[in-house]
Parts: C-alpha cells; structure tokens; sequence
C-alpha cells in the first residue's frame, strides 16, 4: 500500500538506477530517524505543557538542554554527515561504457549518442539506455539554465550555458521512465520532459545501429519540405537539414511529441503541427493551424513513416 | 565600554565563531580556487586544510579556556541573573564556552570533507 | 506669597499632562507626520500583514490552478507572475518586514525607552516599504509582474525580450525596500545597545533584545551582498552590461552565489526574530524564567554566524565541485546543532514550568510541531546526495512552508495573540483563536504534507500544469483542499483581529514578566511613565510594586519639562545611564525623502532618466534638510536632571553618541556590499584562465595611483580638520574640509579616468564592466564623502560645529576611514591584482 503510493513512472521512490535505489533507501532510513526524533521532542514538549504534575527541576532541565539539544544531535548528525560525505564519490564514479550529450533548449532536449565506431548519432527528447552499463551523460545549454531529472534513475544535474556537467548514470531496470527539466526555464517549463528508455544492452545497440542509419521512409516529403520544415529540422538522408529545432530522423520511433507532452500518435502529431503555440506557449515553431488540412495530413503522415 | 581588558565583552564573545568562518572561508575559497586553476595541487590542499583545521581548534581552545577563567571554573551554575558584575562576567564566560564548543565541532565538521573526499570531480 | 511646595499628586499631574504633550500623536491631515515607535510600529505590522494576505491569494489562485492536472485556470504566463510574486511578497515584503515591524513596534517599551534612537528613521524605513511594496505588488494588476521566479536566476531573468518590465521593478523596487531593511537594522542594533534602561546588564536583557541583535546584524552582512547582485544585474538589463552573459565572459552562476549569500541567512533572519516571540511566550505561560538563558545566547549567536556558511547548499545541482559541496554539507549539518539547542530550552522551560495552556502555548507547540518537521527534513536535504533528488522538487516546496510557517507564521500568530492586549488594550476571543488553530493547523499539514510525496514522486516545482497519470493528482487536490482550509483560519484571526466589541484588556493580562506590560493604556504616547532601573530578567515578577512606582513617576526622565521628546541612553554592557537623547518630533520630512527617493527608482524603471535624476536630487536634497533641523541639535545647556538625583550630558560625541554607532553600523553594510562587489572580481578571475583578458589592459597605474593618493591625502586632511576643531582653530577646520573637498573631488576624477584612459568599454567584455562598477563605487563614496564635508562646512560656517559640538565631524571622519579603506582596496584590485597574474 506504501510502496504502492510511491510508485510511477518519475517516482525517486520507485528506483530503476543505481543512486536512486541507495538515495531511496536513505530516505526510508532517515524517515523513520526523524520520525522517531519529532515523536520525542514533540511528545516531551506536550507532556511539559498538558500533562505533566510535577514541575522539573532547573539542574534537570539543563540537563536535558545539553544531551537533548546539543550532544546527541552532534553525535547523530556527525553520523549522518560521514555517511553522506562517503556516499557521494561512490555515486557518481565509474567507468561509463556509453557517453551521450545532453543539451538543454528552450523547451526540448537534443540527444547526441557517441556510437562505438566514434561518430555521433543525434537524436531528440528521448533518452535510451542499457540497462546495466554505465552511462555518462554531459549536459550543457545554449539559452537558459534547465535541469536534468530523470528521478527512477537518479538525482538532478543542471545544464548551465557556458558550462559542461556531467553525471554518471547507472540504470538496472528495463522500462520506460520519465525526465524532466527541473529548473525554471520560462514559459513552458512544465512542458520540458523527455521518455527514458531503459532496454537490454542487446536491443540497445541493435537500436542505437538503426538510429545511426538515415531515414527509411518511403512516404512523400514534398509538403514537409514546401513548408519550410526543413529549415528548423534534419531527416539525414534528405534535404531537411536545419539544426535549430529538434532532429526528427527516427521520428515515429519515438514515444512521445513535443518533449515528453502527447503520445506519439497520428492525431497527436497532426494536432502538434497545427496547435504549436497552444499547446506549448513561448515555443520558436511558429503554428501551421493555416495551412489547408490535406498538408497538415501530408506532413503528419510523413512524420508517422520516420521509423 | 564595549573594550575591556581582563573580563569579557562582546567580541570576546564573537570571537570563536569568528575563528569558525575564517576557517570556513579559508576551506571553500581554496578549494574553489585549486579545483578551478589547479586540480592536481588537491592533496597539498587537503594538508593544508588540515593544518588550519588544528590551528583553528588551538585557537577555539585557548578562548574557551579563557572562557572558562571567565565563569569562575564552573563554581556558579547557571541562570547568572543577579545584577552584578560578577553575574554578568560568569554568564559571558558560559556563553562563551558554549560558543567554544559549538564552533570546534563546526570547524570539525568542515574539515571533514577534505578527509573523505579526494577528488574535485564534479 | 511664597511659592508652595507641590504634592506628589500635583507633581504627577503636571508631568502627566507634559508628557502627554510632547509625545502626542500627530492626527487629521498631519497623521502621516507621525513618527513615533508606537504608530509607526503599528503602521508597519498592518501594512505587512496585508501584503501577506495579498500574497495569500496568489497562492490560493495557484492552488486552485494545480487542482487537477492539464487545467487551464491561468495561463502559463499568468501562473508565472503568481509564484513569483508569491515568494517575492513572502520574503521580501512580508516576513523580514515584519520583523522589523514588531521590533519596532515593542523593543522600546521592552526596554523601557521612550522611542528607539532614530524615529524619524524609522518613519523613513517604513515608507520606503509601503511605496516599494505597493510598487512591486501592484504590477501584477497590469501584468507586469516579475515572471521568473523569486530568485531570478540569469540568463533567463536578464534577457529583455523574454522577461519584460517585472524584472526591472522586481530589481529596483526590491533594493528600494532592502535599503529600508538595513536603516532598520541600524536603528534596532544601537537601540539594543544603547537604549536600555538603568541596571539592565547584558546578561538580564530579555531574549528578544538578544535576537534583535543578532538579526540586525546578519542584515547587516547578508543583504548588501543581495544589492551588490541587483547592481550588477540592473547594470546588465539597462546598460547590457554583460555580468551573466558567457559570450562575453560573464556566468549566470555568479548572481546564484550573491543571492544565495544573502537567501539562506534570510531565511535565518526570518526565523530567529519569530522564535524570540516565542521565547518570551513560554516563560509567560511557563510561569517560571526560561530554562538555559546562556543557551539561546549560543544558539542565536551560533545560528547568526553558521548561517552564512549554507548557502551553497541551494546550488548542490549546478555541478560545483564534491569537496566544495561537502563544505556546504557539513556547515548545513552543523547549523542543526544551535537550532535543537533553541527548540529543547523550549521544552525544558516547558518541563520546569506550571504551564498554563492558553492561545498563545497552542500556537506556539503548533509551531514547534511543523518546525521540528521542517528542520529534520532540512537535515534530509542538507546531504547531498538526497538533495539531488529533492531538489527543485515539491519535496523542497513542502521542506520550506514546514520551516517558515512553523518557524515564523506560527509564532508570529502565538505574538499576535500574545502583544494584542498590549497593543490594542482588548483581548482576541479565545474560542475564535482555537478555532482558527486548528483550521490553520490542520489545513495546513493538509495542504503540505502529501507535497513530500509529491516530489519525491518527480513533481518538479514551479509548473504551471501537469499531465495525469503521473500519481500526483490526488495528492495535488489535497493539498488545494488543505490550502483552503487554512485560508479560513486565517480569515477568522483577520476577523477576530478586526471585529469590533472585544473586551478591554487588563493591564498584564498574562503575568508577564518584562517590561513592556507595563504599559497598561496603550493610548498613552509616552510609551513609559518613567524609566525604571532594572535588576532582574523579569522585573515585573522580582522587583517589588514596579508597576506602582512606574506609574508614580518615581524614576528617571519622569516628566518633560524642557518640552523636549526624551529619552535614556546607557552603556553597551552595565546600562549605566551616559546620556539623555533628544530624539526628533513629527515631521513629514521622511515620508518626502521616501517619496522622491522611491520616485528616482521607479522612474528608472521605466528608463524616464531625467525625471529620476530630478527625484533623486530632490530626495537627497529633503534629506539634508532633515540632518541640518533635526540632527546634532546642540541644547541649550550641557546637562539636565534625570531624576533618581542622577544628571546627564544631553549632547554626546564620537563613540559615546549613538549617531557614531550608527554611521559606524552603516559602513560595515557599506562595506560587505563592496566586499561582494569584489569577491564578484575574484570570482571572475577563477573561472578565466586570463582576467584581464588577452588584449585588454587594466586601469591606467600611474592614473590610479595620482587618485589614491589625492584620496589619502584627503582623509588626512578631515583628520586635520578633526584635529584643528579638538584644538579650537575654526579657520583651520574650514581650509582642511576645504581642502579636502577639493582632494576628493580630484581623486574620484582621476579614478574614473584609469580606466577610460585603458580604453575599457564595459559592454565588451566582464572585464571591464566589473572594473568600471568597482570603480564607480569607490567614486560614488568619494561624492558622498565630499556632500557630508561640505555639510561640516556649512555647519562651521554657520556655527553649529565647534569644540565641544563635533559629532558632525567626528561621525564624517568615521565615514573617511572606511572610504579612504574602500580606496585603497580598489587600487590593490584595479591596479596591482593584475600585475601578480
């Protein structure tokens, strides 16, 4: 019932990563401490005010002042401090076997996986994962400050302009999680999130070759292209090859649109393109709600063959 | 007067709690500056921090033993509320020594990331 | 006939109807002339209270809005506005101001004294907070409000065409106001130390007075930092300036430090001045002197100090490295240590005592209760690796209401219930405080518990919606449903507080034992028949018909004969009477000053330069006009009688006057901001592997040093003047203030020239912004320095300075030391700093 209460998708309680299970389990720890600390205290202070007969005295009160209030919160406190103070280096170090680049963009996430071979494979608002194997994830902005959390896996990073970050992940639960961008970072803040795709290492490197490869649609483009949507997006393997907004190559691999807000759906998609500003305000995609609705068809279709 | 020599005054007061954040500043502001500039110096910064750390304590000890002097070696307990110079020196000096303590295990706390943690890694 | 001598009944009379005089309210069109503690104080606490009601409904707008998930109550953009103007209006507008508000509202008559030793400063502080509050909370209503959080993290609150107008009156109307902050800070430091009643040593002060000191002293160090950052923040919104702007050099992580420096303390500040109303409740209630009295002195003290030692713990994400993140982790462990001091001399004053349980202990072990919470899980976050998670989160969200409403708003209830009848002279119905208790109490863990949950389950804070699904639905509709809750409990406290026919109060309605119950008729001016020596911690229970003989006028300054607004000034550690004060009367002078100065801040807001350089000019202009009629007025004869068979100097000088003790308290604030400015310098030179960068030069030496020098050579010409006037050479003291006017005025010029000469553009690069703000700074205090020598001028010249009446001087050389010291700094910086690198 309790452990039902915290599961969920982006749920720091209901851990599928290395540090988040040992930060769970410090918290459930540290809970029951602190529970057991504001029982005392409160329960003493009550007794002091409501029930208590006979009045304490002074030498006695002093006593407690100083084991209550000063040397067992030293003792407990310079315990906890070690431990944390010990448990941070452990978190974050290790050997990452993947290393993947994060950028942070008003308001999505592009994605850029170092492939064995050295070359770079980008990709947009979705993060996949062997479950596993270390992953070290470098994190930086080109706008404003965002905040990477992915909280099954593990605690928040900033991505700052002007600075690189890099936090070591280490995720040990196939699934499918939820990130999202922590730090306020204007308008549609709250619609900065990204799936996380945590898959066995196998099916992560058979993925992560199809993603490296361009696109396979056989569909006509000619209406994505007449419309411009090329000068923001890349589909390797065509003449969209614009770098302003997110890569839309494997598109219909993904599992959500417009950073983690819909399904990847048909009617999604085609509302996506047509409600831009409604559906996340501040964005730079201007809305094509004007465009006659066979091209808003066409290009939405056109985006459902990206596999 | 606030100055007075022999018996306590508010700046004898403040005094260990200020050796607490030299202390502090000097950690954070050398370790900002040797994890910015100059990583590989971090072992010399950890022996460095240690030896501020005991000064530190040297010099929280010899107030609190001053302080200690101040409140009559522990011959009068507390409250310390009769109107009289000699109250007013003994609750000095107890404030003090509570102020002692608490700043050596500040100074104590401080310095312990330098004793577990050896890397600037961020 | 001979003159008869007068009975004690007629000597009371006549000294009544004396005091009654000079101390009257000023009413009808004049009411806003008022300056006095106890309108003012009055004035201050509503105003403060009503901002927080109003920042109360922004947070039942959003509340309403997080209901249920993907609503569209208020847009993303109006949602933004509300949270920020929430914590903005919180903080800055509510719970420091309302600190300032009940200290100046009780410290005097805590102490005994008449008035606090600047009232007209006060009144000053005060408007200052009525005009920059209204200013900042009133933008919401034209949809101008700040819109990036109440910490305004750059890049995004500095870019103009993302965040308009609010930001600009968030930075302007904010200083405006921390400005007030710290001239109150002043006045309740030297009022602690200085404006005690006779015999009441520093170990019998009430606890209060020890928390106003501390807190006045933390102000003192924690806001200039938070202006040294508006400074440079303004600097890059109006003038694109480029402090946070990495394309050139800057770093947004800078303005994290500067308002984190001056926001965790704050949050102390908050706390502490709270946690004092509740260490004179429950000795009250208790019926017994607190339990550990050198105990709080260490934890407030302790507290004080270690606050300034967390404030990287609010930037443990930014990437900053382990070790300094340990740092910051240990000293947030540490500070735990002083506040389980505070909370257990509660409960053992509690287990001591016969305590009677009445409104005031309700809300007190209410807040006791949601405190202890809040500070166990600010222990949770304090360690690193857990506050990875928390962070940003609901957890956060819920952490902080647990600290300030346990810590402040709690206690802040317990003292309204508490000071009401001393205040008002009327009770607050029992039954409506229980009422309202348990609405508030109930509501509110309603409304924040499950946001523990909320967070730790991925919310992250300050979204405006969210998609369902997520397991936050429900926990959200509690926590709307507990907002509302305790909303009716506070409307039944403003209800309760409002209503009229309450019955009359007695006089020390509670058995309190300090000072301040004395007060029986709170439509009294005087604030004390006369001033009692004191030779307990709780003279009302030890000292023997105190009450009796108060109101006889038995002791000191009884009546006022001279017509005169009187009162005590003793010495910092004995409170052996020194002096008697003559503080100023009613004028509508401060209400001016704020008026024209707050003008010159809101015009720049809108960039209407010339009507803010008008106003500015003005301003400064009604605040020479008030030092020249109301400060350093000479009496018409050295001393008078205090009554008890004591006579006092009624002038003092130099350190024995408080005057000193305040412009000393101002520079080291002064000071701090400079240093901020300065560490701001360091800072950049850390994070560049080339400060100044390659191709760019720093100040001109030889320029900087003809400046210092001309510098020097002025302070030591204000120390001749100050010399020649001790030796009675007027002419001297005139050709030295001359002199070094003209000194002053050539090494502020050639300050500013070092780095024009060097070609330095401040839009180039951070380089040359930081170099020129530093050296603008160090010119700007060159200027004022020259505007007070001119005064000491006038003052000679018109016969207000002489041998014995020098505290103009004496306080002008005070000032010269630390700008000749900000001098000397900035060409070590400027000049020689680069040199070594």
């Amino acid at each position: 019932m309790l452990l039902g209460a915290c599961s969920g998708p982006q749920s720091a309680l209901d851990p599928a990563g290395r540090e988040a299970s040992e930060v769970a389990l410090l918290f459930w720890v540290m809970l029951v401490g602190a529970a057991i600390i504001w029982l005392v205290v409160i329960g003493a202070a009550m007794f002091g005010g409501k029930w208590q007969k006979q009045p304490l005295s002074e030498r006695a009160g002093l006593r407690i002042v100083l084991y209550g209030g000063a040397v067992i919160p030293t003792i407990v406190l310079a315990a906890l401090l070690v431990f944390g103070l010990r448990l941070m280096p452990m978190l974050r170090a290790g050997e990452p076997e993947l290393r993947i680049t994060m950028s942070g963009e008003q308001y999505w996430w592009r994605v850029t996986y170092a492939a064995p071979d050295g070359s770079k494979v980008e990709s947009a608002n979705e993060l996949r994962l062997p479950a596993g194997r270390a992953a070290e994830i470098t994190l930086d902005s080109v706008d404003v400050i965002h905040s990477f959390w992915i909280p099954s896996l593990a605690g928040k990073m900033d991505m700052i302009p002007g600075r690189t970050n890099r936090l070591v992940l280490h995720p040990e639960r196939t699934g499918i999680y939820r990130g999202v961008c922590a730090e306020f970072c204007g308008r549609s803040h709250a619609f900065m999130a990204f799936p996380v795709v945590v898959m066995e290492p196998a099916a992560f490197e058979a993925w992560l070759a199809r993603e490296a490869a361009p696109a396979l649609s056989k569909a006509d483009n000619g209406a994505f292209l007449a419309n411009g949507c090329g000068g923001c997006h890349t589909v390797r393997g065509t003449q969209a090859t614009g770098s302003i907004g997110p890569d839309l190559t494997h598109f219909a691999d993904r599992q959500s649109i417009g950073a983690g807000i819909l399904p990847n759906t048909p009617d999604n998609r085609r509302r996506f393109i047509a409600e831009t500003e409604t559906l996340k305000p501040g964005v730079r995609m201007p809305s094509f709600g004007a465009l006659p609705p066979a091209e808003l068809g066409a290009i939405a279709a056109y985006l459902g063959s990206l596999e | 007067m606030l100055f007075r020599s022999e018996t306590p005054n508010l700046w004898t007061l403040l005094a260990p709690p200020t050796v607490w954040a030299l202390h502090f500043l000097f950690c954070y502001v050398a370790g900002a500056i040797i994890c910015a500039k100059a990583p590989e110096a971090l072992d010399e910064l950890r022996l460095a921090i240690a030896a501020a750390t005991i000064l530190a304590l040297v010099f929280i000890v010899v107030a609190g033993m001053q302080a200690h002097r101040h409140w009559g070696f522990g011959s009068d307990m507390p409250p310390h509320d009769t109107p009289t110079d000699e109250d007013q020196q003994h609750f000095l000096g107890l404030a003090t020594m509570l102020l002692c303590a608490l700043s050596a295990v500040a100074v104590i706390f401080g310095a312990m990331p330098a004793l577990f943690i050896a890397e600037c890694m961020r | 006939m001979t003159p008869r001598e007068e009975t004690d009944t007629e000597r009371g009379r006549r000294e009544e109807a004396e005091l009654r005089r000079v101390w009257a309210y000023s009413s009808g069109w004049r009411y806003a002339a008022n300056v006095n503690n106890q309108i003012v104080g009055l004035w201050y606490t509503c105003t403060a209270f009503v901002f927080f009601l109003f920042a109360g409904v922004l947070a039942l707008i959003m509340r309403m809005q997080l209901a249920v998930p993907n609503n569209d109550l208020v847009s993303a953009g109006t949602y933004n506005q509300l949270y920020t103007l929430h914590g903005t209006m919180m903080m800055f507008l509510f719970a420091v101001p309302i600190f300032e508000a009940v200290a100046i509202l009780v410290l005097p008559q805590m102490l005994a004294a008449r008035d606090l030793p600047f009232p007209r400063l006060s009144a000053f502080g005060f408007w200052c907070f009525l005009i920059g509050g209204v200013f900042v909370g009133g933008s919401i209503f034209f949809d101008a409000a700040p819109d990036s959080g109440w910490f305004m993290y750059p890049p995004l609150a500095t870019d103009t065409t993302q965040t308009g107008i609010g930001a600009d009156i968030w930075l302007l109307g904010l200083s405006f106001i921390e400005v007030a902050s710290i001239a109150a800070a002043v006045e309740l430091i030297v009022g602690v130390l200085k404006c005690r009643p006779p015999g009441m040593r520093i170990n019998l002060m009430p606890l209060y007075c020890w928390y106003v000191l501390v807190v006045g002293g933390m102000i003192l160090f924690a806001f200039p930092p938070l202006i040294a950052g508006d400074i440079l923040f303004e600097m890059q919104r109006l003038f694109d300036w480029p402090f946070f702007d990495v394309a050139r050099g800057g770093d947004p992580v800078l303005w994290q430090h500067l308002f984190w420096i001056f926001g965790h303390p704050e949050v102390y500040i908050i706390f502490l001045p709270s946690i004092a109303l509740l260490a004179m409740i429950v000795p009250t209630f208790a019926r017994r002197p607190i339990l550990g009295y050198g105990w709080i002195v260490l934890a407030a003290v302790g507290t004080g100090f270690l606050s300034f030692g967390l404030w990287a713990h609010h930037m443990f994400t930014i990437g900053l490295p382990a070790l300094s993140i340990g740092f910051f982790s240990a000293a947030s462990e540490a500070v735990a240590i002083p506040t389980g001091v505070q909370i257990f001399v509660f409960v053992a004053t509690l287990l001591a005592g016969r305590v009677i349980f009445a409104i005031p202990m309700l809300f007190a072990t209410g807040a006791l209760a949601i405190f202890v919470f809040g500070g166990l899980t600010g222990v949770m976050v304090a360690l690193a690796p857990f506050d990875w998670q928390a962070h940003d989160s609901y957890f956060v969200v819920a952490h902080l209401h647990y600290t300030l409403i346990g810590g402040m708003f709690f206690p802040l209830v317990a003292g309204v219930h508490y000071f009401y009848p001393f205040i008002i002279g009327r009770m607050l119905s029992d039954r409506l405080g229980r009422w309202s208790f348990w609405l508030m109490f109930c509501g509110f863990n309603i409304a924040f518990l499950p946001m523990h949950i909320t967070g730790l389950r991925g919310m992250p804070r300050r979204v405006f919606t969210y998609p369902e699904g997520l397991g936050w639905d429900g926990l959200n509709l509690v926590s709307t449903a507990g907002a509302f809750t305790m909303a009716a409990g506070i409307g039944l406290l403003v209800f309760d507080v409002l209503r009229p026919g309450k019955p009359r109060a007695p006089q020390n309605p509670w058995n309190a034992g300090t000072l301040e119950w004395v007060a029986g008729d709170p439509s009294e001016p005087w604030g004390i028949r006369s001033v009692p020596p004191v030779s307990s911690r709780y003279p009302l229970w030890d000292q023997k018909n105190l009450m009796r003989d108060i109101g006889a006028g038995r002791f000191f300054l009884p009546g006022a004969p001279e017509g005169k607004r009187e009162t005590l000034i003793t010495d910092v550690l004995d409170a052996t009477p020194q002096q008697v004060l003559r503080v100023p009367g009613d004028s509508f002078l401060p209400l001016l000053a704020a008026g024209f100065i707050g003008g010159s801040f809101i015009a720049s807001t809108f960039h209407w330069w010339i009507a803010a350089i008008v106003s500015g000019v003005i301003g400064i202009g009604v605040i020479m006009v008030w030092l020249w009629t109301a400060t350093a007025v000479i009496p018409s004869r050295p001393s008078k009688d205090a009554g008890m068979g004591v006579t006092l100097p009624l002038y003092a000088s130099g350190s024995a006057s408080v005057g000193w003790w305040a412009m000393f308290i101002t520079m080291v604030g002064d000071g701090t901001a400079f240093l901020s400015l300065i560490f701001a310098y360091f800072y950049y030179w850390t994070i560049q592997n080339a400060f100044p960068p390659a191709g760019m030069a720093p100040p001109d030496g030889p320029l900087m040093l003809a400046g210092s020098a001309a510098t020097l050579l002025a302070w030591l010409a204000v120390l001749g003047a100050r010399r020649a006037n001790s030796a009675g050479y007027p002419d001297m003291v005139r050709i030295a203030l001359t002199a070094s006017t003209l000194l002053a005025l050539a090494g502020g010029a050639l300050l500013l020239l070092a780095p024009w000469r060097a070609g330095l553009h401040p839009t180039a690069h951070v380089y040359p912004a930081i170099v020129w703000v530093v050296a603008i700074w160090t010119a700007l205090h060159l200027a004022v320095g020259m505007l007070m020598l001119g005064y000491c001028l006038a003052g000679s010249l018109a016969g207000r300075l002489s041998r014995e009446h020098d505290i103009d001087l004496r306080n002008v050389v005070l000032y010269w030391h630390f700008a000749a010291l900000t001098m000397a700094t900035t060409l070590v910086v400027l000049a020689l700093a680069p040199l070594a690198t």
